[in-house]
């Protein structure tokens, strides 16, 4: 792409008339997957958006297009300048106004090496996951994924913030012919902080080489490891965080700020500029991100913003940067989020007072079942074991868990010191890479309500 | 555009053992009236060329937003380089297939982005404005979403074809709260409402403002309804919860590529073997189940899928019995099948093809109608309009929420229970079938949001269900 995203963006924007504000997005990346210790999909995308937002009397107007030719921006501008119109012909709208520019820490998210997209990069790490699965005997099934993504912003009120972030992913899968599996995941912003010897070594020590006993519905005490940490914390974010949920009396700690809500251990913030985390400097609305302190040592401390609820809440609010796009209906929510470690050396110390109890190492198809009381239900999968006389044993078969990810984060008992950079590597629409750095964690009263075959 | 694409797949002829291009152009508008305002107004076009190639047994897949030839022949490059550099992979050839010649178009009576923007706002926000009345009610939604898709196809076993499609729907949403409650009541069905291809004219026929009211009475109605007891019990799943129940714990469970571990580090695997086809007992003798990708108005119906392979219908599960899964032509081949069963999709022109659901429906069974069914069930719960729902990653242990529950007591409805849920493994669920309801109650629902793919495509597909009943179900599990 010759030009630049901010200068796209500059452009696009002097189509548009009034408030405007637009948004570049300029997405490179490569996707390697594999079964049965072979490639099977190897995907190359290039694509620039251009959204045109018009803000109109409290209302917002949007419109997208991958065409960035004058006539195709300059239709999109009238586009969104026309249905902002036609929305506040019905009266004003909600939203406050764009922001004034404002400064903000550079994020360090751009690696030159991860930016190359280089596929003999990724065969190679696929060969080293395929050489570790034969070693032991078993078939290797995953994904090798690199990004490279430019965002920019240009609003009529003076913004201009750009965004580079890189990132990559693989995860690893070894399966034997019974269908016993182990997983392991890295997720980094840079694709030479990815190791798969290592992490096939991972995965191969979470296969379990014997068949899983069946577990009855009870109350166990649970390891969860930092991969299944990070699921239920994005569900927190969403649920418990989002501060137009929260000021419109849906979310989950919506007259419950500043009360206990978590165990003492429990630190969790949203950090944009911690190290491990995927940095981003500003967000959807070009506002810089900032730092906030979810939980403190178990108190509910505070919702993260965008414009809109900060202004919907009024009392001093202000946007905390946590917009994930102009005037959001769903409102904001955290992408960064960082809970702190605790004491124990590894898993299996936190696995070492436990008389009996059970280790997770990925869950699975985690949805909600109630909002307001954060009641989650999921699988686990690819690795779940007995925990015995403080010992990680034999396999069990796959539990399905219907449990409150506020109430397990309240029977925290204790958390490794470690924490890692976890993500699903999921990649709907628009590449968006983001992910959660956290311990594992040990927890007691974990509801399993039942069991697959 | 097609005679690009052609001109590039011929540009493919000899670099590789296959090639295929594949363009696409959408335009998607979302329309939100939320608490009494025009929340948003979205529209989004895009456009770009996807190719795929194949090379001793290795897939590569490029795509690009610069549908010139100049762009097409980039992407090519870049399919082509990326499938050199794969590890080896068994070259098996693909299930052969027609080449796809001429062109396909959706249903469509009115062009709904040819009604003017006003027109459709209006409707959006009395539908909406029937929701109101009541301070517990904290969000109230109307919903519109609209697509335009035209793609063209060719490859180089021949293919050159067009397709046209408009979708169009939408829906209305409360959501209550009192206390630690919080209640969701949703029509015509949760996730987006009704969506199926076709113009204007489907969200007319929906009737939002006119079962507004009914939403809002109901949505209160459950924040104060006693809780679903726990237990085991009979359960009618209305036909909306019955499309999610099919989708997930049938039509993933029979995509081929699952069977054969393909998705087993995503999306999972299955717990249908290869060997399972033709003989195993899925259900009950009341459960057969079609994917017919000629289905009027549903999301999965097409001319030809996203590898050239012309729609078909095929019966998955004959009263009970196992008898064929869902396949693209790497699958089939893999299988042994003779041919595809048509079932490649892809989203947009940024992904390429997969093994996806068509439209895969519940045949309707000779139960009469919903009321007839009640009638003729002394106890029981009613589950209406999905709210929450997970499977293991093999199908097999599933956990629903449903919106509502309407206790059955004596053939009749008695009231409303809230926070329903209900847990089963497949086939047990399936083989408790004692009843489905005749062709006068089934209808066609559609499903937006069907997750699959790294990177992730999301598919719209459809199914077609009527009411059945369950004996001996876990229920109360949350």
């Amino acid at each position: 792409m010759a030009e630049a995203p901010l200068e796209l963006a500059e452009r696009a924007l002097s189509y548009a008339d009034g408030d405007a504000q637009v948004t570049v997005v300029h997405e490179r990346s490569l996707s390697s997957r594999f079964a049965r210790s072979a490639p099977t999909q190897a995907t190359s995308v290039d694509d620039t958006t251009v959204e045109i937002a018009c803000l109109r009397d409290g209302h917002t107007g949007a419109a997208t297009t991958n065409r960035v030719d004058e006539g195709s921006l300059r239709a999109a501008a009238r586009r969104a300048d026309t249905v902002a119109r036609a929305a506040a012909r019905a009266g004003p709208g909600d939203h406050p106004g764009l922001p004034e520019p404002a400064p903000a820490t550079p994020a360090a998210g751009w690696d030159e090496a991860t930016a190359e997209l280089d596929p003999a990069r990724g065969a190679e790490a696929l060969r080293a996951a395929f050489a570790g699965a034969g070693a032991a005997g078993l078939e290797a099934f995953g994904l090798w994924t690199t990004g490279a993504v430019r965002t920019a912003i240009a609003t009529s009120s003076g913004v201009r913030a750009t965004d580079d972030v890189t990132d990559a992913f693989m995860k690893v899968v070894l399966r034997d012919a019974d269908g016993r599996s182990g997983y392991a995941a890295e997720t980094a912003g840079s694709v030479g902080e990815l190791d798969p010897v290592a992490l096939t070594e991972r995965a191969r020590r979470r296969a379990p080489r014997e068949d899983g006993v069946a577990l009855g519905p009870g109350e166990y005490t649970v390891v969860l490891s930092a991969d299944a940490v990070g699921v239920l914390l994005e569900f927190a974010g969403y649920l418990a965080f989002n501060g137009l949920a929260h000021v419109e009396g849906r979310g989950a700690l919506s007259d419950r700020l500043g009360t206990t809500v978590a165990a003492p251990v429990i630190d969790l913030r949203d950090t944009p500029a911690f190290p491990r985390t995927l940095p981003r400097a500003y967000d959807a609305e070009g506002v810089p991100k900032r730092s906030v302190a979810l939980i403190e040592g178990g108190v509910a401390g505070a919702v993260v913003h965008d414009l809109r609820s900060a202004a919907e809440t009024g009392d001093g609010a202000r946007s905390t940067g946590h917009a994930v796009e102009l005037g959001s209906a769903h409102g904001p929510v955290p992408t960064n989020l960082v809970l702190a470690g605790g004491g124990a050396a590894d898993e299996e110390a936190l696995a070492a007072p436990v008389e009996r109890g059970i280790y997770v190492t990925r869950l699975w198809y985690v949805n909600v079942v109630h909002e307001r009381h954060t009641l989650l239900t999921g699988m686990t999968r690819d690795g779940t074991f007995l925990i015995e006389d403080g010992k990680i044993g034999p396999p069990v078969r796959d539990v399905r868990f219907t449990d409150s990810v506020l109430r397990i984060l309240e029977a925290t008992e204790d958390l490794t010191a470690a924490q890692r950079l976890v993500s699903e590597g999921e990649f709907y629409g628009r590449r968006f890479a983001n992910g959660v750095v956290c311990p594992a964690l040990r927890a007691h009263g974990f509801r399993v309500t039942g069991a697959t075959r | 555009m097609l005679d690009l694409l052609v001109d590039l797949a011929d540009r493919a002829s000899g670099r590789c053992a296959y090639a295929e291009a594949r363009h696409v152009s959408t335009d998607d508008e979302h329309l939100l009236v939320r608490n009494g305002k025009i929340e948003r107004v979205d529209s989004e076009s895009g456009e770009g060329i996807g190719v795929r190639v194949r090379i001793g047994g290795a897939w590569g897949f490029a795509a690009s937003r610069d549908a010139t030839l100049e762009g097409g022949e980039r992407a090519l490059a870049a399919a082509l380089a990326v499938a050199r550099e794969m590890p080896a992979a068994a070259d098996r050839t693909l299930a052969p297939v027609e080449p796809a010649r001429g062109h396909w178009s959706g249903p469509c009576e009115i062009d709904p982005f040819a009604i003017a923007l006003e027109d459709r706002l209006e409707l959006l926000v009395g539908a909406e404005a029937g929701l109101h009345g009541d301070a517990r009610i904290v969000q109230s939604t109307a919903e519109c979403i609209l697509r335009r898709q035209a793609s063209a196809f060719a490859s180089t076993d021949g293919a050159a074809c067009t397709q046209l499609r408009f979708e169009s729907g939408g829906g209305i949403q409360a959501i209550a709260v009192e206390g630690d409650e919080l209640q969701v009541r949703s029509y015509p069905g949760a996730h987006g409402g009704s969506v199926g291809l076709g113009g204007w004219e489907r969200v007319l026929a929906l009737d939002l403002a006119g079962n507004a009211a009914r939403v809002r009475e109901e949505v209160l109605e459950l924040l104060r309804a006693p809780a679903c007891p726990a237990g085991r019990r009979t359960v009618i799943l209305g036909s909306e919860q019955l499309a999610l129940q099919i989708h997930e714990s049938i039509g993933h469970a029979l995509e081929l590529d699952r069977v054969l571990l393909g998705e087993a580090s995503y999306a999972g695997t299955s717990w249908v073997s290869p060997g399972d086809l033709g003989s195993l007992r899925y259900g009950s003798e009341h459960l057969t189940v079609v994917a017919d990708a000629t289905l009027p108005g549903a999301l999965g119906s097409f001319g030809w899928d996203d590898e050239g392979v012309a729609a078909g219908r095929t019966t998955l599960i004959e009263h009970g019995t196992l008898r064929a899964a869902l396949s693209d032509r790497q699958s089939a081949a893999t299988q042994g099948l003779g041919a595809s069963a048509g079932c490649a999709r892809a989203d947009g022109f940024a992904r390429q093809p997969i093994v996806r659901m068509t439209n895969v429906s519940i045949a309707p069974g000779d139960a009469g109608s919903l009321q007839d069914l009640v009638a003729d069930t002394d106890d029981g719960l009613l589950l209406e309009t999905n709210r929450s729902w997970s499977i293991d990653d093999r199908r097999l242990h599933f956990q629903f929420g449903t919106e509502v529950a309407r206790v059955i007591k004596d053939g009749e409805l008695a009231g409303l229970v809230r926070n329903p849920t209900y847990a089963g493994i497949t086939p047990q669920f399936w083989g408790s079938m004692d009843a489905v309801c005749s062709q006068e109650a089934w209808e066609v629902h559609g499903l937006l949001n069907c997750g699959k793919g790294e990177p992730g495509q999301l598919m719209r597909v459809s199914h077609g269900t009527a009411p059945a009943r369950f004996r001996d179900v876990e229920v109360g599990v949350a």
